[in-house]
């Protein structure tokens, strides 16, 4: 028995050895090599004593003590577009010879849990990306760095070359808390062979949900085996249709929620109308195949989607082009973007800046964005803008820009997800037909005043 | 029963069953290989292809291109291996101690360490994750393993296969001298070999699919494990179907070898345990 216990204390301290071995070795190494340098700068300095004084002048001139490692987590680059981040990061590390950009990536759909993970055992990263509707509950916690003072230190910084609806986006309580990256703007696609097959007219600028509708009936009846429209009936685009009908789901200061007023419901019924009217596949229709796969495959006339698509339906067997979403009493349509954001708490905020500046606003950064096709820059230059509308397909490229001018913000909250949850559901219902719109939406606005409180 | 199976006619029924039952289990593995074989723009063309009418490994290359997925393959192994030897170590210790050993207390603190089955891993990620950051150990191989060392699991299996064991194998030998680690080195572990490759089965398996902690304790792709790898190629809006089923059946290529290997185990498993992996 004694022997036994023996064997285990000799085991577990064995172990813990072991163990505690493999964690320390790096930290020693990392240590001499510090060391190291420290050695080679103060000989540096006195070779420097003894020769010419040119070279004395040479070697001022770089003022940042020791070099900088940052972490960058991001969203947006894997996988397509890492490579692309790469030779951006090869170009700023030129320019920044002693900042080093190290990149976590994750994908979007573990991204987030990971971020809250990384902040709350407290390993953030320096610098990570955030998009607008996950910005607010990172600022209202307060683990963003205000970004102005830096700005405003920096001679070169120049706030009108950024789009201002971009800029204000990421503001929170009149402090700038992250740099826009790039943005996207929704769209309506369309295959223009079935347009031509149903001998109708291309979708217009100005078009109505109605007019779409009528139009996705011709092309089903023209067109074996396709589907009118679709647009798909949840939170996202239920927000954007409800502001095409003048809905507004709170009143200004946030103080009621509005989502069961008749604009609303009426913008929910016109979404409707496509299932009900048989325009648009349900969900049971599709079949877990996506909307986006089936505009591909020709099964689909129109669809409303992001402009990230553009890529995807390259090499589509069909004519396609784009236009603006439809609209109701008036136009509205999605606008989203994505910024960089600097983590409270890290130990170099002077060299995260320099990033940030650098991967919003670098001319060289944007020539890569928009040769490759990564989302659009958010910045306010004919230069690029001309670049972008020059290359195709869509032939319609102006149609992106032409969106803007409707751009709508989604609702924000500081419980965001909670109100994505609980408006989703509502609405999952009403396409189920378990509850009528009003149903639907009233049920809404008591889940949604009690996040609220 | 034996008669009426012998007819011709419930024979072919019988197979066309199982046919049909094999097949759904099969079809989507041959799909994978299929797709893992297309080009990216003939993989959602209707009429679906079955076979390929381009068949190409680009998508294999273009994999090795975007990911250190020879590292990532290293990295599996390192995990899987290491965690399945020291789910053997703790796991048959512990079972010693617990089906052999008499001291106050013990049933009550395997009833304890049981329970911890019930919690799930969502709920310690995070006080695990500071507990790993406090050791120096995000971004290390010992990171990654040692939380998938210790489990219930594996101590209830083992246990159990040990309290099978008749005491009297045991007793002579400590008539003859023999301490308890003689008896364990030298009676039970030898005699509960097919517990201990059920066990390395699983705990094989477990770590070599585990995904959400590895994920979370790496973000050096040097140290990813294949899971996590696989993950960064769906994209947010767009995944190429075909780069991920060429990482599937990179992933899948190994276990399915143990799997044909260990075949025997896994049925004894899944009769043992109850539980299908």
């Amino acid at each position: 028995m004694k022997k036994t216990f023996a064997f285990v204390i000799v085991f577990a301290l064995l172990t813990s050895t072991l163990l505690a071995g493999c964690a320390g070795e790096p930290e020693v190494i990392t240590e001499t090599i510090i060391e190291t340098v420290v050695v080679t700068e103060v000989v540096e300095q006195e070779v420097i004593v003894t020769e010419e004084v040119i070279i004395e002048k040479e070697v001022e001139v770089p003022a940042e003590p020791e070099d900088v490692t940052l972490t960058y987590f991001t969203f947006s680059a894997a996988p397509d577009h890492l490579e692309d981040l790469d030779e951006m990061i090869a170009i700023f590390e030129a320019e920044h010879p002693k900042i080093h950009i190290e990149v976590q990536t994750a994908t979007w759909d573990d991204y987030f849990t990971k971020l809250q993970t990384l902040i709350a055992g407290g390993e953030a990263p320096d610098i990570f990306e955030l998009n607008y509707e996950n910005f607010v509950s990172y600022a209202a916690k307060g683990v963003l760095l205000n970004l102005e003072p830096f700005a405003q230190a920096d001679p070169a910084y120049d706030e009108t070359i950024y789009y201002p609806r971009a800029l204000e986006a990421f503001q929170y309580n009149e402090m700038q808390l992250g740099m826009p990256e790039t943005f996207s703007t929704v769209v309506l696609y369309y295959n223009k062979d079935a347009f031509d097959a149903a001998g109708i007219d291309y979708p217009a600028e100005n078009w109505t949900w109605d007019e779409a509708k009528e139009a996705g009936k011709a092309i089903m009846a023209a067109n074996d085996g396709m589907w009118g429209i679709h647009s798909g009936i949840q939170f996202w685009e239920f927000y954007k249709k409800a502001a095409q009908n003048n809905c507004e789901f709170f009143n200004d200061d946030q103080t009621e929620v509005l989502i069961n007023s008749p604009e609303c419901v009426a913008a929910l019924e016109t979404m409707l109308s496509l299932l009900d009217e048989g325009v648009m596949p349900s969900n049971e229709e599709m079949a877990g195949v996506s909307d986006g796969d089936m505009f591909t495959n020709g099964e689909l006339g129109m669809l409303v989607s992001g402009i990230w698509m553009f890529t995807a339906f390259e090499n589509a067997p069909f004519n396609w082009d784009i236009q603006v979403e439809p609209g109701m009493e008036t136009q509205a349509t999605h606008f989203f973007s994505n910024a960089v954001n600097v983590f409270a708490g890290t130990q170099n905020p002077d060299a995260a800046y320099e990033w940030v500046k650098f991967f919003t606003s670098d001319p060289n950064m944007a020539e890569i964005r928009i040769n490759t096709g990564w989302e659009l820059p958010t910045l306010d230059n004919p230069e690029y803008v001309a670049g972008y509308l020059a290359q195709s397909p869509p032939d319609n490229r102006q149609a992106v820009f032409d969106s803007l001018q409707y751009a709508i913000v989604p609702p924000v909250i500081e419980r965001q997800n909670e109100m994505t949850d609980a408006v989703g559901a509502a609405l999952e219902q009403a396409v189920l037909g378990i509850l009528t719109p009003q149903e639907a939406l009233d049920q809404a606005k008591i889940d949604v005043e009690a996040l609220l409180n | 029963m034996q008669k009426r199976l012998s007819s011709p006619i419930m024979k072919i029924a019988l197979y066309a069953v199982l046919i049909v039952v094999a097949a759904t289990m099969f079809v989507p593995f041959l799909w994978m290989i299929s797709t893992s074989l297309k080009e990216n723009q003939f993989v959602l063309s209707m009429p679906p292809e079955f076979f390929p009418a381009a068949p190409t490994l680009e998508s294999y290359q273009q994999l090795l291109e975007l990911l250190p997925f020879g590292r990532m393959i290293v990295n599996s192994f390192i995990v899987a291996i290491s965690v399945t030897i020291g789910q053997i170590i703790s796991g048959s210790m512990a079972a010693y101690v617990f089906a052999r050993m008499e001291f106050r207390g013990r049933d009550v603190i395997f009833l304890a360490y049981l329970a911890t089955l019930m919690i799930p891993s969502q709920v310690t990620i995070v006080p695990l994750f500071i507990l790993m950051r406090y050791l120096g150990w995000i971004n290390t191989y010992q990171g990654i393993i040692s939380p998938m060392v210790f489990t219930a699991f594996g101590t209830f299996l083992l246990r159990q296969s040990f309290l099978t064991i008749p005491k009297d194998l045991e007793e002579a030998a400590f008539i003859d001298g023999a301490s308890h680690w003689t008896v364990f080195w030298k009676i039970i572990m030898p005699v509960s070999r097919p517990a201990l490759a059920t066990l390395a089965v699983f705990a094989f398996m477990q770590a070599w699919n585990a995904y959400l902690w590895p994920l979370f304790v790496t973000n050096d792709e040097n140290i990813m494990t294949l899971p996590v790898g696989l993950a960064l190629l769906h994209g947010r809006y767009l995944t190429e179907w075909n780069l991920v089923m060429a990482g599937a059946v990179v992933t899948i290529v190994p276990m399915l070898i143990i799997y044909l290997m260990a075949q025997d185990y896994f049925v004894k498993g899944v009769v043992t345990s109850g539980l299908k992996g």
